[in-house]
């Protein structure tokens, strides 16, 4: 039984658990989050001795009962992810209002400890990181309370500290050799977590997005930079349209599905321009990868991991669930004409019940019998965004029935996707095919890398011309081209511009020094997301190359044993004084066995005690059963220790130590027998 | 043999109720060959215990009354020119008993109580050239007032280390000083017979020494005077004397109690008495603070290899 009464153990460990659960409160339920307040509460109640009831196990079970219940009621939303993190951190909880003895004390440990690690499924960036590892210093610190009861917070946080810093070159040595191996597990998708764009769009909703100044990928460039008209960066192409919003269409995921195999559509034999980068995508949960225009994989690293489709994009093969880093090459000037079979022409006619919109079916024919070319017709479309009065607005009226006859017509005011959308039916009208992409246009720039936010977010169009191929068409640059020269900032009034995150540093860009401060923590997390989290297999390669030149497998392997070795020797260092040390002969180490069980019965030898001494009180404290085993077990190891060396059977006694020792093992189960037996 | 000493040492606490601790470490210094210094408030019981203890052991006892004006001839004796043998003759002084209560010791001038520790040290008193062996067993018991009261020659640390104890006797508790009060003549004096000889006293001394201390005891005692002299809570670590002091004392200990082997208990019990007039300075009095050898005895684990 371990009290929690000034237990500093228990209340840093309280402390961290509190603080590590809400770390988790973007997956983590209201109602939990609440449980968790409240085993909290109760816990520091106990360590500050306001209240002295734990409260009985009968009612612990009720509860965990109930909020199993309810946990199963949720776990069909939450997904499989979630809701094991759930259970995870409602069964701690539930635990930390039971917490009565070592194990209760050891399995809540752990678990924390685990939901740290959770911590990381959800977020890495540099503050994040520094909190978890806060918060691993303090679970330590916890234990190390645990075990030293005695010593004051203050020196076993300096023991804590200086233990840390130890290990800090060992974890370092570690990052850096390690062999960086995939995950062998899928990381269960959480519907939930997916960030980012979406497979459906419905105009409007990258509005939504562009209220976000989430960080979404970086890319870092080798060579020319693109100028901010170039930076197209495609996602998601969408195909199927019914009459209000796009989605993927469920063929090409058919055709995607059977032909993955047949990665890299695009050939970029000499196709001009090229732009080299590396991106550092943040976690979506999705498989869309960002790419200017038409892209192929760089390096066979990043071609194991990313597939091309027919559409140009590319995709990841795992869903990013951390920071995912791939190198690409970027063909602008590339034509995107290699083919265009059938089905991509049915699909890219594929227009919604003739019923719907039907202003626009009359005005596009209209159009259409004008203009038979369709270069021409398209560009007519574009004239008309740009004479008929529309404006670029994130705050559109909400236009639900027949969306595009409301929005050509009446409006006249809209989003990139309202436009795109408008745009890409109105082709398809004329006969032309059309698709939707989205993605991000922009970027910020800073030295050699672009940072892109949500709010760059993006739609346009790709539409089919025989002589051209597939060509892009943004009908936005028509109507506010300084969104697409400047950014959204400069394209919508300031007031509009994240309006709903009004803390937002990026919302405060006129602000010289804010806007300072944050290119520095931009460039602080930069610096995070390429060294620490985008260290993969090939760095490690061109680290080990910077030290050993070549990679022959027998330099790698003399690498690894080396510095293997070198660890080796520094914990060997480390326990040589402790395997220098005489070893402890029988009967000493007997007797310490014994005192170990007495210890299991909160029995312990104050360290100036001697073993007469200690035994007498051994006889105070506990049943006959134990004390008097213990007591002919002093006995003898006082005669070994103490007594002239008569010639006395050394191996009789041992034997007969031994014997005791089994007999207090005994009793000492007998008696926790008794115990429960009582407490229930 | 060692059964007389429980017989002894019964006999004693009839008489010194209530404190038989004292009793056993008055003993054990006796039968480990030191000498004893008992320091309280007047009327605590010093004088009956000595006498106790003298009478127990059956050695001729003297008492010399310490005073400011005791002058070292007193204790020691004097030659004196005797007439018809035209020579000097010695008359030896109080000092040559085998029991010599030294009473408020602290009482006298410096120069004699220099003398006193001289001849216990060497058991031997020189005068005008010539040595005069003391009596054997030769056994002192000073007693001293608490340093703070008025008319004291406080002893130097470098005398007080000649004491292998200091004890205390202190209150007896109410069931004790009840026992005493209602005692009757007839035990008092039937409490004075002689359980141990002298010759015996002299074995069981000779015994004393040939008690085992192990290896892992003497590792303790060292451990423990190592750390009085390392650590900084003690300002006068423990010497070389001392650690041969406790190691004595811890024999006479585990003797008293029975055994042949030196357990650590042993040196734990003695060590308050052995070590703490040797690390606290003279001056100062043994009320107050906590205790040194306490802080010392819990800096050492006894068990520890």
């Amino acid at each position: 039984m371990t009290s929690s009464i000034n237990n500093h153990s228990h209340f840093v460990l309280t402390l961290t658990f509190l603080l590590t659960s809400l770390t988790l409160y973007t997956s983590v339920m209201a109602w939990i989050i609440i449980l968790v307040i409240c085993a909290v509460t109760m816990r520091l109640a106990l360590y500050f001795q306001l209240h002295k009831h734990a409260p009985s196990i009968r009612t612990l079970n009720l509860l965990a009962l109930l909020s199993g219940i309810v946990l199963a009621y949720f776990s069909l939303q939450l997904g499989v992810l979630l809701g094991m993190l759930n259970l995870l951190v409602m069964a701690s909880a539930l635990k930390l209002m039971l917490l009565r003895n070592n194990r209760d004390y050891h399995q809540l440990v752990t678990t924390v400890g685990f939901l740290i690690g959770c911590g990381f499924i959800f977020q890495q960036g540099i503050v994040f990181s520094i909190i978890y590892l806060l918060l691993m210093v303090a679970l330590i610190l916890s234990l190390a309370l645990h075990y030293s009861p005695s010593k004051s917070l203050l020196q076993t946080s300096k023991d804590i500290s200086i233990m840390g810093l130890q290990a800090l070159p060992i974890a370092l040595l570690l990052f850096l050799v390690m062999p960086k191996f995939d995950p062998l597990w899928q990381m269960p998708a959480a519907k939930s977590t997916e960030t980012g764009l979406s497979e459906k769009i419905t105009p409007g909703d990258i509005a939504k997005l562009s209220q976000s100044s989430d960080l979404v990928f970086r890319a870092s460039f080798t060579g020319d930079i693109p100028q901010p008209q170039e930076r197209y960066w495609r996602a998601i192409v969408l195909e199927d349209f019914d009459g209000a919003s796009w989605q993927i269409s469920p063929q090409r995921m058919a055709i995607n599905n059977q032909y993955r195999q047949y990665s890299e559509e695009f050939d970029a034999s000499g196709e001009g321009r090229v732009f080299q980068y590396e991106v550092f995508a943040e976690p979506t949960h999705q498989n869309w990868l960002y790419a200017i225009d038409v892209a192929i994989p760089d390096g066979s690293y990043s071609n194991q991991r990313i597939w091309q489709n027919h559409d140009y994009q590319l995709i990841s093969q795992a869903p990013l669930v951390s920071t995912f880093q791939y190198k690409v090459k970027s063909y602008p000037s590339a034509n995107l004409n290699q083919s265009l079979y059938s089905l991509d022409k049915r699909i890219n006619l594929q227009l919604p019940p003739k019923t719907g919109n039907p202003k626009t079916q009359a005005w596009v024919d209209n159009l259409r019998s004008q203009h038979p070319d369709d270069v021409d017709f398209a560009q007519k479309i574009l004239e008309y965004f740009e004479n008929q009065g529309f404006s670029y607005t994130l705050k559109p009226p909400l236009m639900q029935d027949e969306p595009v006859d409301q929005f050509l017509f009446e409006a006249k005011q809209g989003f990139c996707s309202h436009y795109a959308s408008a745009m890409a039916y109105a082709l398809r009208l004329g006969g032309i095919p059309a698709r939707l992409v989205t993605g991000y246009q922009g970027g910020e720039l800073r030295s050699d890398y672009l940072s892109i936010y949500q709010y760059d977010a993006h739609a346009w169009v790709e539409a089919w011309f025989d002589e051209t191929g597939w060509q892009r068409i943004d009908p936005t640059a028509v109507v506010a081209p300084d969104r697409i020269q400047y950014g959204l900032q400069s394209a919508v009034e300031a007031e509009n511009f994240l309006y709903n995150s009004p803390f937002s540093l990026a919302r405060f860009n006129s602000v010289t020094w804010l806007n300072d401060l944050r290119l520095m923590l931009n460039s602080v997390d930069y610096a995070w997301t390429k060294w620490v989290l985008g260290f993969d297999q090939e760095q490690q390669k061109d680290l080990f190359k910077s030290f050993i030149g070549e990679l022959t497998p027998r330099k790698v392997a003399l690498f690894a044993f080396g510095v293997f070795a070198l660890i080796f020797t520094l914990i060997a260092l480390f326990y040589l004084p402790l395997w220098r040390k005489p070893k402890l002969d029988k009967s000493t180490s007997y007797y310490l066995k014994a005192q170990q069980i007495l210890g299991k019965l909160g029995i312990y030898r104050a360290d100036s005690k001697g073993p007469i001494d200690f035994s007498s009180q051994v006889a105070r404290a506990t049943d006959m059963s134990i004390s008097a085993p213990f007591e002919r077990l002093t006995k003898l190891y006082v005669i070994h220790m103490y007594r002239p060396d008569t010639p006395i059977e050394l191996r009789k006694h041992h034997a007969m130590m031994a014997k005791e020792l089994s007999k207090m093992k005994a009793a000492v189960k007998a008696l926790g027998k008794v115990e429960v037996l009582e407490q229930s | 043999m060692q059964k007389k000493i429980g017989l002894a040492i019964d006999q004693i606490s009839k008489l010194v109720i209530g404190k038989k601790r004292q009793i056993k470490l008055a003993m054990s210094c006796l039968l480990a060959d030191g000498h004893l210094l008992i320091e309280d408030l007047p009327g605590m019981g010093k004088t009956t215990l000595s006498h106790a203890l003298a009478a127990a052991l059956g050695m001729d006892f003297s008492r010399i009354q310490f005073t400011s004006d005791l002058l070292p001839a007193d204790m020691l004796g004097l030659n004196i020119f005797n007439n018809n043998t035209h020579s000097f003759e010695f008359h030896p002084g109080p000092i040559f008993s085998q029991m010599v209560l030294a009473d408020e010791i602290n009482r006298a001038s410096p120069k004699t109580q220099s003398a006193l520790l001289e001849a216990m040290e060497e058991k031997q008193v020189s005068l005008d050239g010539n040595t005069h062996t003391l009596p054997s067993p030769f056994f002192v018991i000073g007693t001293q007032n608490p340093t703070h009261q008025s008319g004291t020659y406080p002893l130097p640390e470098s005398q007080l280390d000649r004491f292998l104890m200091r004890i205390q006797l202190g209150y007896p508790d109410w069931q004790a000083e009840k026992d005493m009060l209602m005692q009757d003549a007839e035990i008092q004096n039937s409490a004075f017979k002689t359980v141990i000889t002298t010759d015996e006293l002299i074995e069981l001394q000779n015994l004393v020494t040939k008690v085992h201390a192990s290896d892992a005891i003497v590792n303790y005692v060292l451990k423990l005077v190592t750390h009085s002299r390392e650590s900084e809570a003690f300002p006068n670590p423990l010497s070389p004397r001392a650690s041969k002091a406790l190691l004595s004392a811890a024999k006479g200990w585990a003797f008293v109690e029975g055994r042949d082997f030196v357990i650590p208990e042993d040196i734990q019990a003695v060590l308050p008495s052995v070590a703490e007039h040797r690390m606290r300075a003279s001056s100062s009095d043994l009320t107050g603070q906590a205790s040194l050898s306490d802080k010392l005895l819990e800096a050492i684990d006894p068990l520890a290899a």
